[in-house]
């Protein structure tokens, strides 16, 4: 349990969290925010595979080209991964697009049952 | 959902334009600083929204309404398909055929601006549209007018 794991191990914390929010809440609202909590946990442990550590003593290197092309060689061999932050912010919009089907579902289960409890909407009959 | 006040309708008049400049130069820049076609056209999307939320309904059903968002949803998917077809001019399905340049340039990276602006469009129609059909228009509720308090509090 060395102290370089502590970001990875935060972050499966916030798995668990949501994970857990979808589990065990009963209102629906609850267990949207719970897949939304979700759904950052993973993205933000992909985010953090990519990190490069610097040698001791010295600041991350962002991968940034600020000199030009002469000094991409070393900038690809100290520089934090940029792929995995690419790809990641391809999934954050899918996220929000799968949020936006949910709360639609949302909206139309109020609008027939009138509540947001999921144990009435299992005794409701439509 | 009716409009707001004039002061907000007035800031918005001004403010609008630089938000969808904004986005625009986040999605054709994508090959060279951060950013691309998503995030683009997220920026787009939210400049459409705050637009549509201080003009009020009649302004999403007149000027930018919901047949406006699928079309251009639509146009932005059909842009990509287009670049990803063109590439059998180089020899294979979705190939770079186009001259890439020099690195950090505007004009580079070949297909992959197109592919960016094709991205951009139809991810900030697509979010515009998803706002419109669920915030812009007046829908019924189960049980008449009553409040809705969303995170009640005992369950």
């Amino acid at each position: 349990m060395t102290l370089a794991m502590l970001p990875f191990m935060l972050a499966f914390l916030l798995l668990v969290a949501g994970l857990y929010a979808i589990v065990a809440k009963r209102n629906l609202i609850k267990v949207i925010v719970g897949l939304l909590i979700l759904d950052y946990a993973a993205n933000l442990l992909l985010v953090l595979m990519g990190y490069r550590t610097p040698p001791a003593g010295e600041a991350p290197v962002a991968p940034i080209l600020t000199g030009g092309l002469a000094q991409a060689d070393d900038l690809a061999a100290s520089a934090v991964d940029p792929i995995p932050q690419a790809l990641i912010l391809t999934s954050i919009v899918i996220g929000l697009s799968v949020t936006a089907l949910v709360v639609a579902l949302a909206i139309r289960l109020y609008e027939k049952y009138g509540t947001f409890d999921t144990d009435l909407m299992r005794n409701l009959k439509g | 959902m009716q409009g707001m006040s004039p002061i907000v309708k007035n800031i918005t008049r001004v403010v609008a334009g630089f938000i969808v400049l904004f986005g625009a130069y986040i999605v054709l820049y994508g090959h060279v600083t951060p950013g691309g076609g998503f995030t683009g056209g997220v920026i787009l999307a939210g400049g459409l929204a705050l637009v549509v939320l201080a003009f009020g309904e009649e302004f999403a059903r007149k000027v930018l309404t919901h047949e406006v968002a699928k079309t251009a949803d639509s146009m932005g998917a059909l842009l990509f398909l287009l670049v990803a077809v063109l590439g059998f001019a180089g020899g294979v399905f979705f190939t770079n055929f186009l001259p890439t340049g020099t690195v950090g340039s505007l004009v580079s990276a070949g297909t992959i601006p197109i592919a960016n602006l094709g991205i951009g469009i139809k991810v900030g129609a697509g979010l515009f549209g998803v706002f419109l059909a669920l915030a812009a228009f007046r829908r019924t509720t189960a049980g008449g007018k009553k409040e809705v308090d969303v995170l009640q509090s005992d369950i």
